[in-house]
């Protein structure tokens, strides 16, 4: 196993570095088809203040947003927050603070200080996986803003259809795969991944367009409100 | 004009916009939201929202208008800089 494949321990004791930061968080967003912002002082700055804000409230949260007490919201505030808001910040091709930007961004410098959400309703490709990090003939779970979604890979082609069997809402993305049928692990309810048709009447499943660029899997969906 | 900056003490676009706004000899009222504590956090946290949509700082206040972030662009508009 090389360094990069090592799982990362997320360690946060007393003495924490902006070089622990970096290493523990670079491989979560090059996963998600993010890296650190090319301005590399905005980066030690805003490190900086999460190892402050660590120390005092005891984890990296979001130096440019605000806990609020309530457990499951403070928890979407931890850094890095990406997978929590996978379409906002595929529209604006950074993290709120832009901390972390697309991977093909060359120059990030113009992306900082503005904190604006992306209008509801445009369409916008989300990256959410490289293709190699996903076994063919596998499917995962992914979540972009409230939608369930599984994602299938079958040989080297990738589907998205939505997550819940139109019967009991079982988890598709837990079933089996048979060729380009993903059969659902509760009753075995069979879905096409191509088009998310099934043998049952009315029962299809949406779908989702899929991309794939540069190694990374791109799903696309409208965008949802944030907050 | 009344100009109002919620901000956060560990957040650096907040020090960036404290900044820009000293340089520009702007006065204004400054709200460091997690240095409250208690009842008049949460107050300061629901003001936030309710001016902002959400919970992103900072957030100025130039009379009716609200700009979330170092937005600089936005701000000398707002301000008349």
């Amino acid at each position: 196993m090389t360094a990069q494949e090592r799982p990362a321990r997320r360690v946060f004791a007393a003495g924490t570095t902006i070089a622990d930061l970096k290493e523990y968080m670079e491989p979560f967003a090059a996963r998600l088809g993010y890296k650190f912002n090319t301005e590399s002082e905005f980066v030690d700055e805003v490190l900086e203040s999460e190892i402050e804000i660590l120390e005092r409230d005891g984890d990296v949260f979001c130096p440019c947003r605000v806990r609020t007490g309530d457990a499951k919201e403070d928890a979407k505030i931890v850094c890095p927050c990406i997978p929590f808001y996978l379409d906002q910040f595929a529209a604006l091709r950074k993290c709120w603070c832009g901390l972390f930007i697309r991977t093909d961004v060359a120059d990030g410098a113009d992306l900082i200080g503005v904190i604006e959400e992306a209008e509801s309703g445009t369409t916008v490709e989300v990256p959410v996986a490289r293709l190699q990090d996903i076994p063919p003939s596998s499917a995962r779970h992914v979540k972009i803003g409230k939608r369930d979604i599984a994602v299938v890979r079958v040989g080297d082609e990738v589907f998205a259809l939505s997550n819940l069997c139109r019967h009991a809402f079982g988890p598709l993305s837990e079933g089996f795969l048979d060729g380009y049928t993903l059969v659902c692990p509760w009753h075995g309810w069979r879905y096409d991944v191509r088009n998310g048709t099934t043998d049952h009447p009315n029962a299809d499943v949406a779908t989702f367009p899929v991309s794939i660029r540069d190694g990374e899997v791109l799903v696309s969906v409208t965008v949802g409100r944030a907050h | 004009m009344n100009v109002h900056l919620y901000a956060l003490s560990t957040c650096p676009y907040c020090r960036m916009t404290k900044k820009y706004l000293d340089e520009n000899n702007v006065s204004y009222d400054l709200t460091e939201v997690d240095l409250l504590e208690g009842a008049e956090k949460d107050a300061a946290v629901a003001e936030v929202k309710r001016l902002s949509g959400g919970t992103s700082f900072p957030v100025l206040v130039a009379g009716d208008q609200v700009v979330v972030g170092f937005n600089k662009g936005r701000i000398t508009q707002v301000l008349g800089l």
